[in-house]
């Protein structure tokens, strides 16, 4: 198995989406590795929220503060696609992601049916390894 | 004569507050109605694809899984595409409009077809609905006519690149795809260097272009870029992709194209046709319905040579470099791809 360098987060700025962006960076403190959270822009995006990149940009300083990585490691990439396309070419070049992070439900899905699915389509179709992060609180032992 | 397929109502796939909306069929039969064009405008019966027409691009593991989403009342299936319970057979009317349509051309023998369905389809992928697409319609009119033995050109001026059909042709030497669009922009694919697959390389075209462009310089990189391949390829059938979204006023891009441009641009693609009936428009993209009004009664007018009065065209805007650029990338990429290819023959 390679060694992992490079693990990308699904961020759409959801509540799900966050839940899998701390469940990366806790990763990033344990083992060396960068983190790129990855925003899609769709279609309808720069119309109807225009101003995300700039709350995309806060939220990922803030949730890189919170849990205690250093901002080096940390970077956010705005992509154009569809969600489910943009993670997919994340193993390619330039990133080479060596794992894919996603959070349980994105904007807008459907629980139990592919359609509507990121992580369900991702699971399909990654040739990386995925982790869907489920939005719960830990349960403590 | 025009060819248009009988509208089947699609009232039914909406969503509130959604550009990608019934309206749209409706503002580009108000700009067919403006050409007046009395018995030269003539209705291809409506019908719905049937199964075996869809999969010749559509994985059936997909469709069963879209009819049963939407007759399960549907949903957002991503951050852009919709169902409803109606849309699966409104879906299944839209792909089939084209069909009806090129089986009327081909029973005549001459004329223009115009495909007036919605939801649009070339981001639509073999296997999944994205973009506001469901089922890719141009794609299945394609399909059809390369399983008749043609050689079909599908010219995509939306301002989007179609990844979809880009995908679906990507190894398939019948079908030569060239696309003009914004860049950078959704879906994020279409740059010079996709060329097609190792079975049909050469037959990708894309031609990426920056915010501002204007109609003379889409219209430039169709004859420098794109025309020498299709003169090459020697279509038999000429399919557009016509979205009407490259055009200044639309909401959902910047490139800025008036409605003359398109009436040019059609008669530029119209040269590429073998003859008369062998040329189809698929209604893609454009969401702002005076736009689009004005710019299919323009690109109509031009096919039937009509003498509507469509605003000037443009030109001026950035882009001439990026033309040149998509060129020579283009031709990078083929000899990369020649030399892998002697490479591994070599090796064998």
């Amino acid at each position: 198995m390679k060694p992992i360098q490079t693990v990308v987060v699904g961020f759409d700025g959801s509540a799900d989406a966050e839940a899998a962006v701390r469940w990366a960076l806790s990763l990033a403190r344990q083992i060396d590795v960068a983190v790129v959270l990855v925003h899609a822009v769709g279609l309808l995006e720069p119309t109807r929220h225009p101003n995300i990149v700039a709350e995309l940009e806060s939220a990922t300083r803030r949730l890189t503060t919170e849990c205690g990585v250093e901002s080096s490691r940390v970077r956010l990439d705005v992509v154009d696609g569809d969600a489910c396309s943009v993670l997919l070419r994340c193993a390619e070049e330039p990133l080479r992601a060596s794992l894919l992070v996603v959070g349980s439900r994105g904007v807008g899905a459907h629980a139990g049916l592919l359609l509507g699915s990121t992580s369900l389509e991702l699971a399909e179709h990654s040739t990386i390894p995925l982790v869907v992060v489920p939005n719960v609180e830990p349960v403590v032992d | 004569m025009l060819i248009v397929n009988e509208l089947h109502d699609d009232s039914g796939h909406e969503e509130q507050g959604h550009p990608e909306r019934p309206d749209r069929t409706r503002a580009v039969m108000d700009g067919v109605a403006e050409l007046g064009l009395g018995s030269d405008l003539e209705f291809a019966t409506s019908r719905v694809a049937t199964r075996a027409e869809l999969t010749r691009v559509h994985e059936g593991a997909y469709l069963d899984e879209l009819e049963v989403f939407c007759y399960e009342g549907g949903g957002d299936i991503d951050q852009d595409t919709y169902a409803t319970f109606g849309s699966w057979r409104i879906a299944q009317y839209a792909a089939g409009g084209g069909l009806a349509v090129i089986e009327q051309l081909r029973a005549r023998g001459e004329g223009v077809g115009l495909v007036v369905t919605r939801p649009p389809g070339h981001h639509a992928l073999r296997d999944r609905a994205m973009g506001f697409c469901l089922l890719n319609n141009v794609a299945v009119a394609a399909a059809s006519l390369t399983a008749l033995g043609e050689r079909v050109l599908i010219v995509d001026w939306d301002v989007h690149h179609g990844n979809g059909t880009q995908t679906i042709f990507w190894n398939d030497p019948n079908v030569l795809y060239v696309s003009t669009h914004e860049w950078p922009l959704f879906p994020g694919s279409g740059t010079p260097h996709e060329i097609g697959g190792i079975e049909a390389l050469g037959k990708t075209v894309n031609i990426p272009l920056p915010p501002g462009a204007t109609g003379d310089v889409v219209r430039r990189s169709i004859e420098q870029v794109a025309e020498p391949v299709i003169d090459e390829f020697a279509p038999t059938w000429v399919l557009v992709s016509a979205g009407f979204d490259a055009h200044r006023d639309d909401p959902l891009a910047s490139l800025a194209l008036s409605s003359g441009d398109f009436g040019a641009l059609a008669k530029k693609v119209g040269t590429f046709a073998p003859g008369s009936g062998r040329l189809a428009l698929f209604l893609e993209g454009g969401y702002d319905l005076r736009a689009l009004r004005t710019s299919v009664a323009s690109t109509l007018s031009a096919l039937l040579g009509g003498d509507y009065a469509a605003d000037a065209t443009t030109n001026g805007g950035p882009g001439s470099e990026h033309v040149v650029k998509a060129s020579q990338d283009r031709l990078s990429a083929l000899r990369l791809a020649h030399e892998v290819a002697v490479h591994e023959e070599r090796a064998q």
